[in-house]
């Protein structure tokens, strides 16, 4: 069959000398031939109203022999009028249509332009462009039942100047084909869509899932979710419940971000959602997270109420944890629809983002594990590196000084501490016996300890020079007390304020059995004398461990002061660690400084080998089955 | 990548390649559609669309590839889509797309196999 709605067009100038009633017929034959080729392409799913909607106009104003026509498709969640198709081509602006105008529009079949009903007058007034550029004469609502889809304005008829009653029916006919059309495509839009929505819910949820950097994680979260729900811009938040923070972790697209007041934040951008602070009257985006993360409940902020983003529609869920938490605020923003519109979300959309919530939950917990599971790893093997450097700074075997015994003892119990004792020879005969603890755990412990060694050992040799010249007792305190604040300066400068070693040092002179003693901080040492008495060295002339503060206020809070005992045949000195009198038995009860002297009065005339062992023994036995998470060490001084 | 927002069209003899970068929704897909459309009215109807820097498409972007196809089959042409990600193909798959058009790994094989 020839298509006769082309030539119809081409000859509508001689349409009165063509306009038998054979070709009226032609004319009808095609039509409902094209008519049921359009439908059943719609009906395949494959086609969309908007694609079709040119056809449809072409073949009514062919069919019905007139030039100029419009069809405009209404869309409810704007409530608006869009121009689809127009003769002659042509952008137009979308039409509003106002709740009272619908219902008029409803309630007729052909509204002759020139003329329309009071109650449309406004509506017509807004249309006047389009009714204009197309030469308007009649509109024709297109509905099915009491649903308003659209409209088809028709320009000036050719030849005649209304419709006749037949071609009237004609019309009726196809509008009614039109507005089925629509309501088809609506359908099919709406089942391919959320076939579309289903499937990305499906099939990002397992990728997501796999994801193992929380980085990625989250970037992925945000932009699924973005794609899901047809929207352009989208954010995660996540929570630190500790200090009830929300903290940006990652925005799509990037501007969003630097659109805000915040943006000086950047990506860090951290909302306090405390129960201090106050809620503004009109909740704002800000206060509807809080409340999203407070309440574990979706919620919505108009664009007049985002002064987060930049004045979008946002939409916000809580995102769940395994434990019933809640780990942060997926937020979505500016639902798009197809020609730009920025709609608003439905309840669908936030079943389905509330769904995609709980998966993008379970991915970001299993990032985060696996990101701690990684660092636990990193620190083991840290740990592992740091003790060896411990192991290496502590002596192997102690030396022999004459006249005395030296036993030491180092047990690793638990993270890498910071334990570390010596005994160093001095060029003069004398020895320098060091006990100290530094703070921390780890590499940086293990290395402020070797820190603390090196400036000991380099103090030590420097002393020893001046020590020659200088024997007597005084000088021998400022030189201690002064090595001392060289310490202090020296670990001060290399860790923080919650780095630094309780530490104390002897002075031996196995010559004149004189031990010097300085005290920073250091649990102070037992002195068990040969008739079981007993002192604790250090104890009243302690200064501040080292490293804690820079040496001017060292000097303003206590000086640190050497003092001296003299020892006799068959005195101990009992060096230890917090280790020892902190460790814990079954009942969480301490061993405290008392058993230790209990213990060392009982095995103080074994030679020192056999003290270390006794009073090992006797805090072993002590501690039982309990776990300990510090270390153990001691060091015997026997006079003999 | 995906807060870029270009489209770039590389005109041969007898096809056209359009590349587009960042994520397809209404604005891009739009932006697509007109550049698609005026290809097809000048007569260039094998095409092929470059996917590789848009990773993240929506349904609205859905549409509009469908709209470009519906075209190209009223005027007998060809479309192929290359560098797609393996989520975009399996959604090609899903959404049908696939039975109307080329799906390739690569902008070459892709413009060969007009």
């Amino acid at each position: 069959m020839k298509d006769p709605s082309k030539p119809l067009g081409d000859s509508l100038g001689t349409h009165k000398t063509q306009n038998t009633a054979e070709q009226t017929m032609e004319r009808l034959i095609f039509s409902l031939s094209e008519l049921e080729h359009l439908g059943q392409t719609l009906i395949s799913g494959h086609s969309n109203f908007n694609h079709s909607s040119k056809t449809y106009l072409r073949i009514t104003l062919g069919t019905l022999q007139i030039r100029r026509g419009a069809i405009l498709r209404y869309h409810s969640t704007g409530q608006n009028l869009d121009v689809v198709a127009a003769t002659p081509e042509e952008v137009f602006s979308p039409i509003s249509v106002e709740a009272d105008e619908l219902e008029a529009l409803l309630k007729h079949s052909f509204i002759d332009n020139t003329d329309p009903p009071k109650s449309l007058k406004q509506f017509f007034a807004r249309s006047a462009k389009l009714s204009e550029a197309i030469d308007i004469r009649l509109w024709v609502p297109l509905k099915i039942q009491d649903e308003f889809l659209g409209m088809i304005g028709l320009g000036k008829f050719l030849a005649r100047d209304a419709l006749e009653a037949w071609e009237k029916e004609l019309l009726t006919t196809l509008t009614h084909q039109i507005s089925i059309a629509i309501a088809y495509s609506q359908m099919v839009e709406g089942i391919q869509s959320e076939k579309f929505r289903l499937f990305m819910l499906a099939e990002s949820a397992p990728q997501i899932c796999q994801l193992l950097q929380p980085e990625d994680a989250a970037e992925q979260v945000v932009q699924q979710a973005v794609s899901l729900l047809d929207a352009n811009a989208g954010a995660l938040m996540l929570t630190h419940t500790e200090q009830q923070e929300l903290e940006m972790r990652y925005a799509f697209p990037e501007t969003l971000i630097e659109n805000t007041a915040s943006q000086d934040n950047g990506n860090g951008l951290v909302i306090s959602y405390g129960e201090d602070t106050p809620v503004s009257e009109e909740p704002t985006s800000v206060d509807v997270l809080k409340s999203v993360v407070k309440e574990g409940i979706p919620g919505h902020c108009l664009p007049k109420s985002d002064t987060l983003f930049g004045g979008k529609n946002l939409m916000a869920v809580p995102i769940p944890g395994r434990d019933g938490d809640i780990l942060g605020v997926l937020i979505v923003g500016d639902k798009e629809e197809r020609g730009g519109r920025i709609t608003p979300f439905t309840d669908e959309d936030v079943v389905l983002l509330d769904s995609f919530a709980k998966q993008a939950g379970v991915a970001i917990e299993n990032a985060q594990l696996h990101q701690e599971a990684l660092e636990a790893r990193q620190l083991q093997a840290e740990m592992e590196e740091a003790r060896k450097i411990q192991v290496n700074l502590i002596p192997e075997t102690l030396p022999d000084i004459p006249g005395y015994e030296v036993a030491g003892h180092y047990e690793p119990r638990g993270p890498v501490g910071g334990d570390y004792y010596d005994c160093l020879p001095l060029s003069t005969g004398h020895w320098g016996l060091a006990i100290a603890d530094v703070s921390g755990k780890g590499m940086q412990a293990a290395l402020l300890m070797a820190t603390l060694r090196a400036g000991l050992i380099s103090e030590l040799s420097r002393a020893e020079s001046i020590e020659q010249e200088t024997l007597n007792q005084s000088s021998l305190y400022t030189e201690i007390a002064n090595m001392a604040m060289i310490l202090n300066s020296l670990l001060y400068a290399s860790g923080t304020e919650e780095k630094y070693a309780t530490f104390f040092y002897s002075h031996l002179n196995p010559e004149t059995d004189v031990l010097t003693t300085l005290n920073a901080g250091h649990n102070p040492p037992l002195l068990i004398k040969k008739d079981g008495t007993y002192k604790w060295l250090g104890e009243d002339v302690g200064g501040i461990p080292l490293g804690m503060f820079p040496n001017d206020m060292v000097s303003s809070i206590a000086d640190y002061e050497a003092e001296h005992v003299q020892l006799a045949s068959g005195d101990v000195v009992v060096y230890y660690t917090d280790g020892v009198t902190e460790t814990v038995n079954v009942e969480d009860d301490y061993y405290e400084e008392e058993r230790l002297v209990e213990a060392s009065q009982a095995c103080k005339d074994e030679p020192a080998e056999g003290i270390r062992k006794y009073l090992h023994n006797a805090v072993m036995e002590f501690q039982g089955e309990a776990d300990q998470f510090d270390d153990l060490t001691l060091l015997i001084l026997r006079k003999q | 990548m995906l807060n870029k927002f270009d489209i770039q069209i590389r005109e041969a003899q007898e096809h056209a390649v359009i590349e587009t970068t960042g994520y397809l929704n209404d604005a891009l897909g739009e932006q697509l559609s007109e550049k698609a459309q005026e290809l097809i009215q000048g007569g260039c109807v094998q095409l092929v669309i470059n996917l590789e820097k848009t990773t993240l498409i929506n349904s609205i972007g859905i549409s509009i590839l469908i709209e470009i196809i519906e075209s190209l089959e009223e005027r007998e042409g060809t479309l192929n889509f290359c560098g797609l990600s393996p989520t975009q193909e399996r959604t090609f798959r899903m959404m049908a797309i696939a039975k109307y058009a080329g799906i390739f790994p690569d902008e070459e094989s892709a413009v060969a196999n007009l």
